[in-house]
């Protein structure tokens, strides 16, 4: 019962938290995808370019709305999952 | 501000990973075995949000965009230790997974961003006995830390080898001066959400509750 309970309002807060992404994914396309971050935008100043990476990553943030918001589906479930068993790691024994 | 591959000396990011191995090592330590079975899934939950927060860059004006640290939420929520756990756990995702910030500089960004932005925001709100003015102030602090030490990190690289890194002259004013303003976002995103999180489920503190702010 108790795990029910649990379960229904993790789901109820990954729901919540799932739409605010979707309205700031919205948001950050139509106002911030196009430009750098602090650091990126330092770079620039400095005509500094970002060099080639020593490790090619599997996935990218998407380059279109549904894109981003599937690959924060994903990242947000690799890194709560990694999270869960670290966590567990860690967790009191009895 | 994840730093890329390449862009920093070889040493600042071997000695970066060294410190920052140190730090999550003693957060490792501190918090092993102390961690109660109901809170894991909050942690999780809040690790998995955190990681879609900076994905969501915000304007700041000059054609420059920030993003949430996320470090002083973690810390206002799970405490400082929990916290530097989790900014690892978001931060190797987006590397190893996103690409988001090089492998050879994934050291100096936990440094950066979950060891220094964590420490940081904690002595912000302990300072201020965890009021939300001083989970204010130690959002924006943990946001501008952690750009100065990348800062730093970008001169010292420089001064070593000037085909690496930015001159101090150039990094240190660029990157305060932007990540002064990104951080007003980081300390009004933290304190909207622990208000509201306050309001509808406060036991999601394990850290203990953030007290009222005063007038």
């Amino acid at each position: 019962m108790s795990a029910t309970v649990e379960a229904w309002k993790c789901a109820k807060i990954c729901a919540a938290m799932f739409v605010l992404f979707a309205m700031g994914l919205g948001l950050y396309w139509t106002f911030s995808a196009e430009y750098g971050d602090g650091l990126e935008v330092t770079m620039e100043h400095a005509g500094v370019s970002e060099g080639e990476s020593a490790y090619s990553a599997p996935l990218g943030y998407g380059e279109n709305y549904l894109a981003s918001f599937a690959m924060g589906a994903v990242g947000f479930g690799a890194v709560a999952a990694l999270a869960f068993l670290v966590m567990e790691f860690l967790k009191r024994r009895k | 501000m994840h730093i890329p591959d390449g862009l920093m000396h070889p040493a600042v990011a071997a000695a970066g990973a060294v410190i920052a191995i140190g730090g999550i090592a003693l957060a490792l330590k501190r918090i092993n075995g102390k961690i109660s079975e109901d809170k894991i899934p909050t942690m999780a939950l809040l690790s998995g949000g955190l990681f879609i927060a900076q994905m969501l860059n915000f304007p700041v004006g000059g054609g420059t965009t920030g993003h949430l640290i996320g470090a002083a939420l973690a810390c206002a929520i799970a405490g400082p230790m929990a916290a530097m756990i989790i900014m690892t756990t978001i931060l190797v995702i987006q590397c190893l997974l996103f690409g988001d910030g090089g492998i050879t500089a994934l050291g100096l960004n936990v440094l950066n961003m979950a060891v220094i932005g964590t420490v940081v925001a904690w002595s912000g709100s302990v300072f201020s006995q965890k009021s939300k003015i001083g989970i204010l102030i130690g959002a924006w602090l943990s946001v501008f830390a952690a750009a100065g030490a990348c800062a730093a990190e970008l001169a010292i690289s420089n001064a070593i080898n000037p085909s690496y890194g930015i001159t101090a002259k150039i990094s240190v004013p660029a990157m305060l001066g932007y990540h002064a303003i990104i951080g007003i976002g980081e300390a009004a995103i933290t304190v909207a959400v622990v208000s509201y999180l306050q309001k509808v489920s406060p036991k999601i503190f394990i850290n203990g509750k953030p007290k009222e702010a005063k007038a």
